[in-house]
């Protein structure tokens, strides 16, 4: 296993660690969470944070948690598809293409919360779900995923996730399509 | 700033530096202590940090000892801060950022849309290719090709498709036209099973060549005949073989003078593909009949399958002459009850080398 200083990666990758602390920062606001501090990039450990009020409202907490992982996966996915083609099965040499490509790697890899993101769910979700709430009930295996995930960034399960989707969501997308 | 005392070590100093517990202010190696003993004694031991409310909890600011900051959620907040706590702004770049994202994201869509069109016929062409409809998926796995000719994937579903019906000039081009035949990856299971392919057909054709050139030896049709059989069940998804074998096999019947089988063969052929050669070989085989029997109706109808033949012959110059050519004999062979091969015939009256019947 080879290791990348965080701040190289940060650097490589900027686009989607700017983007992860927007989609936390919408969420707040989405959410009217008082925001005491933003960082949108920085070459330290984390590489960007967003400090906020903390919520015993489970549904907030879930998107504040959360919302980087479904915006950043998305956008990754749309920025793949448009290179997937090109890039992968069509071997064109496309420059456009391939920058489409690193920036999707670049927001796809920055999708995992981070484990501060997630203990606040998993603090929340036992109590919750016990009274019934479906999200923490249903959310439950994602969180359980995402930490192992998380911790699994040692490996560079980050990046992994981030290929994985920028390849396997075109391949679903276009199969779909061609058999639609 | 305000200032508390600890009840325990008499310790005066800011508000920040302190913590309540059980209605009493400690300072912090206190509060460890009085929590620890009252734990001990079965009494509640959680303490809580001290807030000053005259201090801004986000900026540091403070209001003075006559005023506190109002408290904003749990935290007091001086007038500048609590503004941007309440909503904090989108940051001026970032709204750029944002709106160059988005309109990357628009060129992204547009950029790739001639792509998504060759990769949606390559997914139709290939859905279309597990489906065994080769012939549907060829004008599809063209169009990819038209757009991305390095893609191995299309060029290998298009010789697939097209070497599946026999289609060897399409194949050949998709794979010559894929960086002149070389393909990354040797070990790719589907490259080898075009190759396989590519490599039986060849061989194939070689042996129909090699047939074909032995129909034109007076005495070496059955050999010939035999060795195209052989080249059409080596690969039987090329029609044209199998048509060409059985070609040889009535180029067989008249050198071994079965005439009988020869009109068999022709009229089958001539009712499987009805052209003009087809046709013109019905009007040799009845031309045959008449010539060993003498039957005037052998003669007629052989007659009339020469007129179909020159009906359906096409106005290209080369076939004209074929069919001119070919007629001429079978009017020879009506005229003179004579069967001669193209060789003799060649050789009485046209003074040249040949051969067929």
């Amino acid at each position: 296993m080879f290791f990348i200083p965080g701040p190289v990666i940060a650097l490589l990758t900027f686009p989607g660690i700017i983007i992860h602390e927007t989609a936390h920062l919408y969420f707040c606001k989405l959410f009217k969470l008082q925001v005491y501090d933003v960082c949108f990039i920085r070459f330290g450990n984390p590489a960007g944070y967003v400090l906020h009020e903390k919520t015993e409202n489970f549904t907030t907490s879930f998107f504040v948690s959360l919302g980087p992982f479904f915006g950043n996966s998305l956008l990754c996915v749309v920025f793949c598809t448009a290179a997937f083609l090109p890039v992968w099965e069509l071997k064109v040499a496309d420059p456009l293409a391939y920058f489409f490509y690193w920036l999707g790697l670049s927001i796809g890899m920055h999708a995992f919360p981070s484990t501060g993101d997630l203990s606040n769910l998993w603090e929340l979700a036992p109590e919750k779900a016990k009274a019934g709430n479906i999200l923490a009930i249903l959310s439950f295996p994602l969180i359980g995923l995402l930490y192992i995930l998380n911790f699994a960034r040692m490996f560079w399960a980050d990046l992994g996730y981030g290929i994985a989707i920028g390849i396997l969501g075109p391949i679903a997308l276009f199969r779909a399509l061609a058999w639609a | 700033m305000r200032q508390a005392t600890c009840c325990e070590c008499g310790l005066t100093t800011t508000v920040r530096s302190f913590y309540r517990m059980n209605g009493k202010t400690y300072c912090e190696p206190c509060v460890w202590k009085a929590s620890r003993e009252a734990k001990a004694a079965g009494q509640p031991a959680e303490y809580v940090a001290l807030q000053d409310n005259s201090v801004c909890g986000r900026c540091g600011a403070y209001s003075g000892d006559s005023s506190d900051h109002p408290i904003v959620g749990k935290i007091p907040l001086c007038s500048t801060c609590a503004p941007q706590v309440s909503n904090w702004p989108y940051p001026g770049w970032l709204k750029i950022s944002l709106a160059v994202l988005l309109l990357l994201l628009v060129v992204a869509l547009l950029h790739g849309r001639r792509y998504f069109h060759a990769g949606r016929t390559m997914y139709v062409g290939e859905r279309l290719v597990e489906k065994h409809e080769y012939e549907s998926a060829i004008p599809y796995l063209q169009e990819t090709l038209r757009i991305a000719p390095e893609s191995d994937k299309a060029a290998l579903l298009t010789a697939k498709a097209a070497l599946s019906i026999g289609d060897i000039n399409t194949a050949d081009k998709a794979i010559q036209g894929h960086n002149k035949g070389h393909f990354e990856d040797a070990d790719n299971p589907e490259f080898a099973q075009v190759k396989a392919m590519w490599n039986r057909a060849e061989t194939a054709y070689t042996k129909a060549e090699e047939a074909a050139k032995l129909e034109q030896q007076d005495g070496r049709a059955a050999e010939a005949a035999r060795m195209m059989h052989e080249a059409a069940s080596l690969y039987p998804e090329a029609r044209g073989l199998a048509e060409a074998a059985e070609t040889a096999d009535e180029g067989a019947a008249f050198e071994a003078k079965d005439y009988d089988q020869f009109l068999a063969i022709a009229q089958k052929m001539w009712q499987q593909y009805p052209g003009s050669g087809t046709a013109a070989a019905v009007a040799s085989a009845f031309a045959c009949k008449y010539a060993v029997t003498g039957d005037a109706k052998y003669k007629q109808q052989s007659e009339e399958m020469l007129e179909t033949s020159r009906q359906k012959v096409d106005p290209d110059p080369e076939q004209q002459k074929w069919f001119q050519e070919y007629a001429e004999r079978i009017r020879h062979r009506l005229d003179t009850r004579q069967i001669i091969t193209k060789t003799e015939y060649d050789r009485k009256f046209r003074g040249g080398q040949g051969k067929g019947e």
